[in-house]
């Protein structure tokens, strides 16, 4: 436990004085207000830049509140997750490659704490990032359009924060892996292009899966997922999270040897 | 009493030898020098001896792995932590309890002279700071063994002295192992020598033993002035070399036999100055065993 403290304590300062604890928060938070706002000037914006001809009138519809919020989520699905990947691919493969990790490997080191430390300030800046980018996509969605029952909000971003944890935990388990922190990045957007491609063109064909969990999130917002399916993928999920953890500490052991001397 | 028994250690990196047969003790309270030239197997010994690479085969028994020290030869450190941050880090690491860990810290910051720069970024840092700051975290836990990677290498002739004298201080306390390209520094601070060479262990003793097995049989004569000298050399078919008011001159089977030459010098003895036995360097003994084929 006291190793697990020290570490953890040396993850709060790296993040805190290299301003993730800051900047990432930032970012989602900006991509949660531009969607509702964009939404909302959206008949402005088409006419000063649309080059229409005089008299000609477009009717856009006000989009439904929880249209925008999945739309919030969608900008997270490629931006959020692009930030996330790339803030924390160095986690490992980067303290090895640098030699900072020497310092550490070279003590009787706990390499679950090591791993846990990591993955803990690394879910803590995505739970935060997620939830402040979230909350202030319901505040405008809310001022410039309509109130979403906050109920089904809470289920939407908590179905949705534990998808952030599974990229967060493949982003750390990459970077235990593989030797530097450009390949944990592109390895890590590899998966998960990859297995969202997969789930895309067969994923019809199965209700149970991971990677649905941004679907099942969205839905909270509709009708909610039948309770079967997301509970059962939920629940995958929380063990390939554990699995990954796992994975991750041992594979920040088996390839400590590989850190410069 | 041995605190570190090396046995047959290998390190193989696919076909490739980095280590072989690798046999060697420290005894508690000596310091001994790895010396050979670049890729000799210095950096892979001491790393497995720190417990950050495995070995192929062979074993290295020390009494306790949690009392060893480890400075690499370019420390890299956490550039957002203070020092005094990263030794208190360190130390806790090394199993320290929080309070000690921070009084120690102060005081072992103190003892490597950055006492002036406990609460600045490591960042910040000139090369010579870096380099007494990772000796600092070698020894904060105070281990009984400590393995130092080129120590002195990267510094200059003013840091370098500074880092040695601090070296010096600890010698007492703990036990040393450290590799050097820079031999006069071993030369001053060594109890034993290892001398690697394509990863085998080439010739180990202590200073003397080593140097008493390279020693040449040369002798020194000094003469009084450069023409003396000449004229000794032009007298006798000797093989000998003059060297401004000296001359070197190879006894034994090079040369002639110490009784032949005192008595050519007892002859004119007034324009001699001196006579001394030769002894070879640490560098000289480096070039040959580093060239040995």
């Amino acid at each position: 436990m006291t190793q697990f403290n020290v570490l953890l304590k040396k993850e709060w300062r790296e993040n805190f004085r290299n301003y993730k604890v800051f900047w990432i928060p930032i970012v989602f938070i900006l991509f949660g207000i531009i969607e509702p706002v964009t939404n909302y000037f959206m008949p402005q914006i088409l006419d000063s830049v649309g080059n229409l001809p005089d008299g000609a009138v477009i009717e856009i519809p006000p989009p439904e509140p929880e249209e925008i919020l999945v739309a919030v989520m969608g900008q997270y699905q490629l931006i959020g997750i692009l930030v996330l990947v790339l803030a924390y691919m160095g986690s490992v493969a980067g303290e090895r490659k640098n030699g900072t990790a020497t310092l550490l490997y070279v003590r009787p080191l706990s390499y679950r704490s090591y791993f846990l430390s990591k993955w803990i300030l690394a879910s803590a800046v995505g739970m935060l990032s997620v939830w402040s980018g979230l909350l202030a996509a319901y505040y405008y969605t809310f001022l410039l359009f309509e109130r979403v029952d906050f109920t089904k909000f809470l289920k939407f971003g908590a179905t949705y924060s534990l998808w952030i944890l599974l990229i967060v935990s493949l982003v750390l388990l990459m970077s235990a892996v593989l030797p530097n922190a450009g390949l944990a990045a592109a390895g890590s957007l590899l998966l998960i292009f990859v297995f969202q491609l997969i789930d895309g063109l067969l994923g019809t064909y199965w209700t149970v899966s991971p990677l649905k969990i941004p679907g099942y999130a969205a839905q909270w917002l509709l009708d909610g997922p039948k309770p079967e399916d997301f509970w059962w993928t939920a629940g995958i999920g929380i063990l390939l999270i554990f699995a990954m953890i796992l994975a991750g500490i041992r594979s920040s052991k088996a390839n400590a040897s590989k850190t410069k001397v | 009493m041995n605190i570190l028994e090396v046995d047959k250690l290998t390190k193989r990196y696919g076909s490739e030898v980095a280590v072989s047969n690798l046999s060697f003790s420290l005894e508690e309270g000596t310091s001994t020098a790895l010396i050979g030239p670049n890729g000799a197997g210095k950096t892979t010994t001491l790393s497995i001896l720190a417990g950050l690479l495995k070995q192929t085969s062979g074993t290295a028994d020390w009494k306790n792995h949690s009392g060893i020290g480890f400075l690499p030869q370019h420390p890299q450190l956490f550039p957002w932590l203070t020092a005094l941050e990263f030794l208190e880090m360190a130390a806790r690491l090394s199993g320290i309890a929080a309070r000690e860990a921070r009084s120690r810290s102060i005081e072992t910051l103190q003892f490597v002279g950055l006492g002036s720069a406990l609460n600045k970024k490591t960042g910040t840092f000139s090369g010579g700071m870096k380099q007494r700051l990772g000796l600092a975290q070698a020894i904060v836990h105070r281990p009984k063994l400590l393995l130092l990677d080129e120590p002195v290498s990267a510094l200059d002739p003013t840091g370098r002295r500074e880092i040695m004298n601090l070296l010096k201080s600890l010698q007492h306390d703990t036990t040393i192992l450290y590799s050097t390209h820079i031999l006069n520094d071993a030369e001053e601070m060594t109890d034993q020598v290892l001398f690697l060479r394509r990863g085998q262990l080439v010739e180990q003793g202590s200073l003397e033993e080593v140097k008493a097995r390279y020693a040449e049989p040369n002798i020194r004569i000094r003469f009084q002035d450069v023409r003396s000298a000449a004229h000794f050399v032009e007298q006798h078919n000797w093989n000998a070399r003059v060297e401004g008011t000296s001359v070197l001159l190879p006894l034994g089977e090079a040369g002639p036999r110490m009784e032949e030459v005192l008595s050519v010098l007892s002859k004119d003895a007034t324009a001699v100055s001196g006579i001394e036995r030769q002894q070879a360097t640490l560098e000289e003994i480096f070039l040959k065993v580093a060239g040995a084929e």
